[in-house]
């Protein structure tokens, strides 16, 4: 096993077991949904919320696609495998986490359009949330996959997954949905940005290795 | 200088001996501390210009919201003494701790609302001392449930150590982002570099009570850990020893 095979394998066995982000996507849009049906639906309470009922949306999202992550590869072995392989676990955690994110991410920007024109958000927005989206959600996917491999050994650990690690996702809610507040009363968001870049920069460093005390717990 | 001591920490052997003797005076003294304080506080401390009598909640509320944040950033350290330094005693004291600190912050909370519809007219606000000891108490019950859920005791050790690791690390992000929430909550009322804005007669009873509330929790987790590492090591030869000879 190799960084470059781990990849592959990651990147095809995503593509083999489509029907999860495909589940995690409409999860996604039927949140999204809730929200004009279950409160208002007129254009007036929408479009100031719509940051905020996507951004809601997306993390519940992401938290469904991420807890689960470790589970198959802790039932066939697998990860035993990476703690024995001699690559750095890290690393391999990383990796896994970049695939994720990358599978996830790109339908759920895909579907941004349909969603934002949905909700009524305006367009100046609509950019600010791709932008907070790129820049916030890798945090979120970096600091998901401490909670699922702290949980990987559970049969049922999806409740406890979200209870440990929601909390820590409210930050990047809060600064995201702030920077398309500014955005919409046309006031400079780069700060927010720049924030939500800091978090997932800082999990970037953290969170890899946190990960991998928990796997090698699990697996040992 | 001589580390010995801290290695010995680590041994939940030398640390049950140690503090045999700690945990029931501690906690007396913290009950004493928290009865007097109290009843200054409440009975003979004068009313407040502005808020009259409804302030005397204070006595009760500052002490629990400050003892809270900072039960969570000892978890902070000994979860990271643990990932480090494998001290066997960390562990025992975050689950000793993690319960305590949920009360409190749920007591901080209680008491925050009860002072505030009198003085602020709502019982709630979305303000960002409340939403962050909000988050506390989840990140404080995030703990308590990882550690009933997992098992295996050396698994629960460390999950529950990388977990508060994570969580003193993102306690200051999570404050820092809360802040930006307009705020409705008076300033702080006891700073280490500023003299009380009160007068002494109504700080004075704060502060026996605020030390009473330490006492009171090492004292109570001083206990907690003692029959924890009771039933961790139940089948040693000293704790047997120690069972038949002074009973539990």
């Amino acid at each position: 096993m190799t960084y470059t095979s781990f990849l592959v394998s990651e990147f095809l066995l995503l593509w083999r077991r489509k029907q999860d982000v495909i589940n995690a996507l409409l999860f996604f849009v039927i949140v999204v949904t809730l929200f004009p049906l279950g409160v208002s639906s007129s254009a007036e309470f929408l479009a100031p919320a719509a940051g905020g009922i996507i951004w809601c949306a997306a993390v519940l999202a992401i938290m469904m696609a991420v807890e689960g992550m470790f589970k198959e590869d802790f039932r066939d072995g697998s990860l035993e495998q990476w703690v024995v392989s001699g690559l750095s676990l890290p690393i391999l955690v990383l990796l896994k986490v970049v695939a994720q994110w990358l599978v996830v991410i790109v339908p759920l920007l895909a579907m941004m359009p349909i969603l934002s024109e949905m909700l009524y958000l305006s367009d100046a927005s609509f950019w600010v949330l791709i932008m907070t989206f790129l820049l916030g959600t890798p945090s979120l996917f970096l600091i998901g996959v401490i909670g699922a491999a702290l949980t990987v050994s559970l049969r049922q650990g999806a409740m406890l997954v979200m209870l440990l690690i929601l909390p820590f996702y409210l930050p990047v809610i809060i600064f995201s949905t702030l920077a398309i507040q500014a955005a919409d009363a046309g006031l400079p968001y780069s700060g927010q940005l720049a924030l939500l870049l800091a978090m997932s920069l800082l999990s970037l460093i953290l969170s890899p290795f946190m990960a991998a005390i928990a796997i090698k717990a699990s697996a040992g | 200088m001589n580390w010995m001591w801290f290695h010995k920490l680590g041994s939940p052997k030398w640390f049950f001996f140690r503090t045999k003797a700690w945990a029931l005076p501690l906690f007396s003294l913290g009950c004493v501390g928290l009865i007097v304080g109290l009843i200054w506080g409440l009975a003979f401390a004068p009313a407040d210009y502005q808020q009259g009598n409804s302030f005397r909640i204070i006595y009760m509320h500052v002490p629990v919201a400050i003892l809270a944040q900072s039960c969570y950033f000892a978890l902070g350290v000994a979860g990271f003494v643990f990932l480090v330094w494998q001290m066997k005693i960390a562990p025992i004291f975050i689950k000793a701790m993690a319960p305590v600190g949920a009360i409190m912050a749920l007591i901080a909370l209680v008491s925050g609302a009860i002072w505030g519809k009198p003085t602020w007219g709502t019982w709630w606000v979305w303000d960002a001392r409340l939403t962050s000891v909000l988050v506390l108490f989840f990140l404080y019950m995030g703990i308590i449930a990882l550690q009933k859920a997992l098992d295996d005791p050396v698994l629960a050790n460390k999950a529950v150590a990388v977990i508060s690791v994570v969580g003193l690390i993102n306690l200051p992000i999570i404050k820092y982002s809360v802040v930006l929430l307009e705020t409705l909550h008076q300033g702080p009322t006891f700073t280490l570099t500023k003299k009380p804005e009160m007068p002494p007669e109504m700080w004075l009873p704060l502060l026996v009570c605020m030390i009473g509330m330490c006492f009171f929790v090492a004292g109570l987790v001083i206990w907690r850990m003692q029959s924890e590492i009771l039933q961790r090591e139940h089948r040693t030869s000293w704790v047997r020893e120690e069972v038949m000879k002074n009973g539990l």
